[in-house]
């Protein structure tokens, strides 16, 4: 047992200590800050307020009331919140196109000098016909433009309304659509999640153990292929069982799969819930659209999660072992991988699959492949809980498929390590399984 | 100890298509330093891989420390220095020596207390927190040696430990091995450096294609060969000299250096008539001499010129 753990502390250690690690456990988080920070610096390119000149050609108000409007909208909520436009309305009577070819000089100018962002030219016959005009330099900026649009608009629709002798609160109250909200029910308990966001969930978890087996995976066995060439093997199997070796080095790359995931995975936490602040920290307004958002996961689902995410881990990393044991190089290990990347395959896929009628005849029988238990069961159980029963059944073949696993792989270990030179055969392995 | 540390009873390995190893019996009795020589691709590391328990014998017994070749679980007993070097290359010395300790199954104070200690006696304390990669070859030599020795153990099997070394450092290694060897631990070591054996070995085990050849102490197998060997300088005629050293009815064999020679007489208590017939021819004597068989000499005549070159498939497993 002292040994198991020199071996896990020391792939643990040694793997935590690369720059590799460093680097990408770095970049992913600034990653997702990126994700955070870039749409809303996007979107409010022109950092909140912008400067907006009203070139105001109503004859009835309507100009006024347009620049009340647009100066009370707000970006973003709170009390915090920029004003959206400072708005200079300038009457215009009739010579709207002669006030606006003036302030064009004036606009669309570096943020340090004088002038405005746009100019924006209502006339009466932005009642009359829905027409207004807008020049800036900002007319790409979708976002702007509904913005802009959107503030208006209302404005425009009540004076008609109020031309027919409607009222436009009224109005207002009777257009209003409904928003169909979904919660999630679970055992008969709210679960404060979205339909959306179940989805998500689900195929998040499946994706995270496709995700690490084909990297973390692919570590164990090409580090094994390493040991074997520069010949450290020896001295390791001349003090440690083949299974210490193994297991060791499965549980401490496992680890660093873990800690890295986790590391991402609270950085991901992280930045969702406090996106307002971080962008108000560097001076972006949040953007009006849909917030990043990652689905919590409630404590019964995540041990599920990660007794079968280990579970799995340990099943794959297991036959990950017994190839790089059977190869003498990374590119021999990189074809023999293959049939262990088809079940992995095979079991992400299947969420995919299986999400859309997880409690199905299907759902049910792979959920006992032990291949696929690990990619089946976590799914299942984040659109509905599973009977305890299930569970534990599912757990049990799982262990069972694992140890079968690790039996036939530590003896092929025992004999691959050890043997250089030519890539086994078939025929090779079935015999070094039999007489190990 | 007493009793034998290693027995091995007639082991045979055959790896595809040749044997590497044949009927071998040998037995290495506790304390002293023993070796196990041959030519290249003799079977040494086969035997060597055998006994710990690496590759299993295809026929015959092997014991080590009185266990039925169960080397795993006595590690912590055994030293091993592999022919082929490995380390983990991206390693810090002194972690990578912890390890090493730890898989022998010593706690990891005593091993990172020792592994101190070790770099200090060879003098590579300032490479402590160095990586291995960083390392020159026979400073990653001297790592390799400690970790085979840290964790103090009864027997260490040393496999071409001086192989690669350069004069100084094959110095500072010699004096270990003899230290442990006075410290009343077993050594085993394969070399096919007789000079090397001789000055060091108590007993001996010479094997040459798979086979034994010479087996005993050192005096013993010295006295079984004979001391019918002299050991001759010339100062002048020289070719003269040879003429006389050409009668095989007087000298049997000739090791001819040129300026000096060592002969082996045809009979034995011979030497006066040869010391007799070289002053008849005049030739200058700096030096005459009888004298014991070299280990080199007796390696030569048991193991023959054409074993010393080994078939080429051979090596792939010696």
């Amino acid at each position: 047992m002292h040994k198991i753990w020199a071996v896990i502390r020391r792939e643990f250690v040694e793997r935590v200590r690369t720059r590799a690690f460093l680097l990408s456990t770095i970049l992913f988080p600034l990653f997702m800050a990126a994700m955070v920070v870039i749409p809303g610096f996007l979107m409010s390119r022109s950092t909140g307020t912008q400067r907006l000149a009203m070139v105001d050609a109503t004859s009835d108000q309507l100009g006024q009331r347009m620049a009340a409007s647009l100066s009370a909208a707000r970006i973003g909520r709170g009390e915090a919140a920029l004003p959206r436009y400072v708005v200079t309305r300038i009457p215009a009577a009739d010579r709207a196109i002669a006030v606006r070819d003036s302030l064009l000089p004036m606009t669309g100018r570096s943020r340090k000098l004088e002038g405005f962002e746009g100019i924006l030219v209502v006339t009466d016959s932005t009642v009359t016909q829905g027409k207004a005009e807008y020049f800036g330099a900002n007319v790409a900026s979708f976002d702007d433009m509904r913005e802009l649009e959107q503030t208006i608009r209302p404005i425009v629709i009540g004076r008609r309304l109020e031309g027919l002798g409607v009222d436009l609160d009224q109005v207002m109250k009777s257009v209003q659509g409904i928003d169909l909200v979904t919660n999630k029910v679970a055992d008969g308990k709210l679960t404060g999640e979205s339909g959306a966001a179940t989805f998500a969930l689900a195929y998040a978890m499946g994706f995270i153990l496709y995700f690490s087996l084909l990297i973390f995976g692919t570590q164990v066995m090409n580090s094994i292929v390493e040991e074997k060439n520069n010949r450290i093997v020896e001295i390791l199997a001349s003090s440690l069982t083949p299974f210490q070796m193994m297991l060791g080095k499965v549980v401490g790359v496992g680890l660093v799969a873990l800690l890295q995931i986790g590391i991402w995975a609270g950085a991901a936490t992280f930045f969702s819930a406090n996106q307002a602040k971080i962008l108000g920290a560097l001076g972006i307004a949040s953007p009006g659209g849909m917030p990043l958002s990652f689905p919590a996961m409630g404590p019964g689902l995540l041990i599920v999660f990660l007794v079968f995410f280990s579970l799995g881990f340990l099943l794959y990393a297991a036959m990950y072992a017994a190839v790089g044991a059977m190869s003498s190089t990374t590119q021999d290990a990189g074809q023999l991988q293959m049939p262990v990347m088809m079940f992995v395959l095979v079991g992400f896929f299947s969420v995919f699959a299986l999400i859309r009628d997880p409690n199905g005849t299907a759902a049910h029988v792979l959920s006992f492949v032990p291949m696929l238990t690990p990619f089946v069961i976590p799914m299942r159980y984040s659109i509905s809980p599973l009977p305890m029963v299930e569970l534990f059944t599912a757990i049990a073949v799982t262990v069972l498929g694992l140890l079968a696993v690790v039996w036939v792989a530590a003896r092929i270990y025992r004999v691959g390590i050890l043997s250089y030179g030519k890539k086994a055969s078939m025929r090779d392995m079935i015999r070094w399984i039999r007489t190990a | 100890m007493n009793g034998s540390v290693v027995k091995v009873e007639e082991v045979t390995k055959r790896f595809a298509g040749h044997t590497a190893v044949e009927r071998l019996s040998l037995e290495v009795p506790g304390g002293g330093i023993f070796g196990l020589l041959g030519p290249n691709g003799a079977g040494k590391s086969t035997t060597i891989r055998m006994i710990m328990n690496i590759i299993t014998p295809d026929e015959g017994r092997i014991s080590v420390l009185g266990g039925i070749s169960a080397s795993r679980d006595l590690s912590s007993r055994i030293g091993y220095l592999p022919e082929e070097r490995g380390l983990y290359k991206k390693m810090k010395v002194v972690d990578q020596l912890i390890f090493f300790g730890e898989a022998k199954g010593i706690p990891r104070r005593t091993a990172r207390i020792k592994s101190g200690e070790w770099l200090a006696r060879l003098g590579i304390s300032d490479w402590a927190q160095k990586k291995v990669e960083d390392l020159s070859k026979g400073m990653q030599q001297k790592v390799q040696f400690v970790g085979a020795l840290l964790h103090e153990p009864d027997l260490v099997i040393l496999d071409e430990p001086f192989s690669g070394l350069d004069p100084v450092n094959s110095q500072v290694m010699k004096d270990v091995v003899v230290d442990l060897a006075r410290q009343g631990k077993t050594v085993l070591f394969s070399t096919h450096i007789m000079e090397q054996a001789e000055k060091m070995c108590d007993r001996i085990v010479i094997i040459s294609r798979g086979r034994k050849v010479v087996d005993g102490s050192l005096a013993e197998v010295k006295r079984d060969f004979g001391g019918r060997h002299v050991a001759l300088t010339f100062t002048r005629h020289a070719d003269r000299a040879a003429r006389v050293l050409a009668d095989r009815s007087l000298v049997a064999k000739v090791d001819d250096y040129g300026a000096t020679a060592e002969v082996e007489l045809a009979s034995p208590g011979d030497p006066d008539r040869l010391l007799h017939t070289l002053v008849q021819e005049q030739v200058g004597l700096a030096r005459f001499e009888v004298v014991e068989a070299s280990l080199q000499s007796i390696f030569i005549a048991k193991v023959g010129i054409e074993a010393a070159t080994a078939p080429a498939k051979e090596t792939v497993h010696a």
